[in-house]
């Protein structure tokens, strides 16, 4: 077991299709490509809807992953991250470059629903026209920003004027003629339930939903960029921790760690590999407390006890991570190559705390069954409140809980194997609700389903022979990856798929860092949701998706 | 209405001031209701900054207030040291005197209410302001007042989550207060009165007596279904989980009361601990016997104050542990159930009384 395993698939499996797929998308396509992760076709740039949907229709790729923007010496170039969600090893590669002086390329938002916010933050960021988007206008800055940051010619030392004037009046859309009898209300970005800062822009008729539109981007820390002036070795790890900071810290280091370490040929020791395991699906059980408790928050009102009782289950797991990584959110306890220390010693101590913690958890699974999904008026509130169906979801490219509670069959963990995961004995939680209840259920399966693996992690790692205890792999000091390498790479995080995509360019640096963030994509089914539904169901769903801002802007 | 002692609590006042005639009874009222009143303003003063942190920490595992005092209870000088010393923002384009009237209108509503409760006898004082003839239905005009503020507040804020506070405030309290009155109703039949203190005296006889404990006959026991319905009602009649929508934080941020800072915002909460404990109170005096308990009758207004601050504490515990409804399943629930089921009680109950009288 090592990350060798779905690399090595993926060389014999696509290379057979690769000639299969260029057959199929004809002379759309005038160049090939090789990502580290899947063969890529250059497409012409008025091309891509075309293509995207020959590939979805025919050739079954339904995940549209990400869209990575970035500019080169010579040209701009979108690339289209494919996948299936029946068997995500499959991917594909769209590349589309784009005019140097007049960067323009097709919208492949027609075909799948998620291109749309994608391709956004594509023009907002790096400033490709996609012609025919609905809808192109910045998504993570402010609508009065000059330039593209992520562009060569951006000069970063330019006054940036966001005045009030200048800026939309956040009224505007107020009004009323004789044929609507809406209202315009601004939820957020100050407000008890968007989970930090987020503004819906909505349109109420009475106190349903007629139209609800998300403003994003007021945690925007330009963490790509960040992570882009840093290096593989040891500047990057620190800041993963930072994207979904809900104290799912380890599996976010997980996304870079997978990605980095298949990128530079890194082999990790199989004992460092049980010890991450462990430690992601410690924070997944943290991730899905808090989850559960801010939910019951939404639902039940402010000081309900189950949000508190659930905080405490949380704070269980934060003391073992506290122990394992010396730190409570922002661990940075992962390393290319493996960990960053063994576990802590005594390592009884440490192994008794952590199956307390696990004795004492089904107890309190079963306490928040009592207290919230048994409750006959919170089964009122959720149960066929904030419908996704299965086809939308995939549209709009969900993953994680939010998906698996439509039904779709997607986890990583099991579908694209890395870590220890297939070595272990655990089942993906699906349920076939498809509304808020079954969200939340997904969740408090999964916590269960993270309880089965820690344990079993434990019990190999107590048994463990001492002398192999190999925390780390011999891994040189700096790393500079082959010059033109691209990469993307994801794992299952908290909340669904967590990508990275990165491309080397001979340096100690990637020259683009790209972060595949699920509630990015999660956050953009919200309006499926919530129209026509009413003010307190539109608060559930956008608590069932269970968003964190800092990894939708990122 | 054997029970029922000839002397209130004004007069009471007045003689022992000594002032006979008109003068006696206005000095008198004055100053017996100056002190019912702050007796319960106190509850309220104890109740927001203190008990309910306390009573919601222990729900959920945590310590609260304990730092300032003992017990923390100094926290709540600090408190109201706090609060009135914060800024006083009133927005651009409130619709000044509502705004304004809004935050006196609620506490004062539940302050009047209480002029009609029978509360016990203290020592020598039986703790009652007014016994009118009508007072059973007097106390529910009070309080419904109640509602006329919550609009005025969530109208006159120019906020639209003020304006969808107030409005789903008419909405609630137009579906609950009818099963609310139609419920007390069947009270006034069984008592045959709508005088307050007639309606107490009716439940001081023993309804059965086992094991030589005596149950009295305290509404709550001969017709626990009314019951059932009236706190169910009077819940959703002052806002508390899980019928809270005029307020529901996390929807509608604070509903009416979003605008309100500083001083306003204490009387909304005053007012909000006031209706509390008027709930309570109502509750009591229909259902629980009013003041009578063990222990002889001059302690009665103990009695009392256990009982409202026992609803005080039930209201803290849904608040803990219920979802809250939507707004068009808390209507249907009013509508669709309380409404049937609590003129079924009272034809019910009719009919009990037609048969055994």
């Amino acid at each position: 077991m090592s990350l060798e395993k779905p690399e090595a698939d993926e060389a014999v499996v696509p290379a057979d299709d690769a000639e299969d797929i260029a057959a199929l998308l004809g002379e759309n396509v005038i160049g090939r490509e090789e990502h580290v992760n899947a063969p890529g076709f250059v497409v012409r740039p008025d091309a891509v809807q075309d293509t995207l949907s020959t590939l979805k229709d025919e050739a079954g790729y339904d995940h549209l992953s990400v869209v990575t923007a970035q500019e080169y010496e010579n040209r701009y170039e979108s690339i289209y991250h494919l996948k299936k969600y029946d068997d995500p090893t499959q991917e594909v590669s769209v590349v589309v470059p784009a005019d140097k002086e007049n960067p323009v390329s097709e919208s492949g938002a027609g075909v799948f629903t998620t291109a749309d916010w994608h391709e956004r933050e594509a023009y907002d960021l790096v400033g490709i026209d996609y012609e025919g988007h609905p809808d192109l206008k910045r998504i993570l800055l402010p609508e009065t920003w000059q330039g593209h940051p992520l562009s060569m010619d951006y000069d970063q030392d330019q006054p940036q004027v966001v005045s009030l004037s200048e800026h939309a009046n956040p009224l505007q859309d107020d009004y009323k003629d004789a044929e609507s009898d809406t209202m315009f209300v601004n939820i957020g970005p100050h407000h008890p339930a968007t989970h930090g800062v987020l503004h819906l822009k909505t349109t109420l008729d009475g106190e349903q939903v007629a139209d609800v539109e998300s403003d994003i981007g007021y945690l925007h820390r330009s963490e790509e960029q960040m992570a882009q002036n840093g290096t593989y070795r040891y500047q990057i790890m620190p800041y993963p921790d930072r994207w979904d900071y809900i104290s799912a810290g380890l599996l976010n280091e997980y996304a870079y760690a997978r990605a980095a370490e298949d990128l530079a040929d890194i082999d990790v020791p199989e004992y460092a590999q049980v010890i991450r395991t462990m430690g992601a699906e410690m924070c997944r059980i943290a991730a899905h407390m808090l989850a559960l408790a801010t939910f019951a928050l939404d639902v039940n009102g402010d000081f309900t006890a189950t949000f508190m009782y659930a905080i405490n289950d949380r704070e269980q797991v934060q003391n073992l991570l506290e122990d394992l990584t010396g730190q409570r959110m922002m661990f940075n306890y992962f390393r290319l190559g493996g960990v960053v220390w063994d576990l802590p010693e005594p390592r009884e101590e440490f192994f008794s705390k952590t199956r307390d913690f696990l004795d004492q958890l089904p107890e309190s699974v079963e306490e928040y069954h009592d207290l919230l999904t048994s409750n006959e008026i919170f089964q009122m509130r959720t149960v066929d409140t904030g419908i996704l169906p299965p086809e939308v979801a995939k549209d709009y490219g969900a993953t994680g809980p939010v998906a698996r509670g439509s039904g779709v069959d997607y986890d990583l963990r099991r579908d694209d194997p890395y870590g220890y995961y297939d070595e272990l004995d655990w089942d993906v939680v699906t349920e076939d609700g498809c509304d808020n209840y079954a969200r939340l259920l997904v969740r408090m399966r999964e916590v269960e389903e993270s309880a089965k693996i820690i344990e079993q992690c434990i019990d190999l790692l107590e048994d463990w022979p001492d002398e192999e205890r190999t925390i780390q792999a011999n891994v040189p000091r700096t790393l500079r990856p082959d010059d033109d390498t691209e990469i993307y790479r994801a794992v299952e995080a908290a909340k669904g798929e967590l990508g990275i995509y990165m491309r080397a360019d001979g340096t100690d640096k990637p020259a683009r860092f790209k972060i595949r963030s699920p509630c990015f994509s999660n956050l953009q089914t919200l309006p499926e949701m919530a129209q026509g539904e009413y003010i307190p169901d539109m608060i559930a769903a956008l608590g069932s998706l269970d968003i964190v801002l800092g990894e939708v802007d990122r | 209405m054997s029970l029922a002692p000839a002397q209130l609590f004004p007069e009471f006042v007045a003689n022992a001031l000594g002032l006979p005639g008109i003068a006696g009874e206005i000095v008198g009222a004055l100053i017996a209701a100056f002190l019912v009143g702050n007796v319960m303003l106190t509850f309220t003063g104890v109740a927001g900054p203190w008990a309910k942190r306390k009573i919601t920490a222990a729900f959920t595992d945590r310590i609260a207030v304990n730092r300032i005092g003992p017990f923390g209870l100094l926290i709540i000088p600090a408190a109201a040291v706090q609060l009135l010393a914060k800024e006083l923002i009133i927005p651009e384009g409130a619709d000044r005197p509502s705004y304004d009237l809004a935050p006196i209108v609620l506490p004062a509503s539940a302050l009047l209410g209480f002029a009609v409760i029978p509360m016990g006898n203290l020592g020598p004082i039986n703790v009652q302001l007014a016994d009118p003839e009508v007072g059973f239905a007097l106390v529910f005009a009070f309080a419904s007042i109640a509602s006329i503020s919550l609009v005025m507040a969530g109208y006159a804020s120019n906020n639209k989550y003020s304006l969808l506070g107030g409005l789903r405030a008419v909405a609630q309290n137009l579906a609950y207060e009818i099963p609310l009155i139609v419920t007390a109703m069947s009270v006034v039949v069984f008592a045959g009165t709508l005088q307050t203190s007639g309606i107490v005296a009716a439940q001081q006889e023993a309804l059965v007596t086992l094991g030589g404990i005596t149950i009295p006959s305290w509404y709550a026991f001969v017709n626990p279904f009314a019951f059932l319905l009236f706190l169910t009602a009077n819940m959703a009649e002052i806002g508390r989980n899980p019928f809270d929508i005029p307020e529901a934080p996390t929807e509608i941020v604070a509903g009416y009361q979003t605008e309100y800072s500083s001083a306003y915002f204490v009387l909304f909460y005053l007012g909000e601990f006031l209706h509390i404990f008027l709930g309570g109170a109502i509750l009591t005096m229909a259902f629980l016997g009013g003041a009578s308990g063990p222990g002889p009758e001059s302690i009665g207004f103990v009695w009392f104050v256990v009982k409202i601050w026992a609803f005080f504490l039930f209201t803290q515990w849904c608040r803990a542990a219920m979802p809250r409804f939507r707004i068009d399943q808390l209507i249907e629930v009013g509508w669709k159930g309380m409404l049937v089921l609590s003129f079924a009680n009272l034809v019910l109950t009719a009919v009990l009384v037609g048969v055994t009288v």
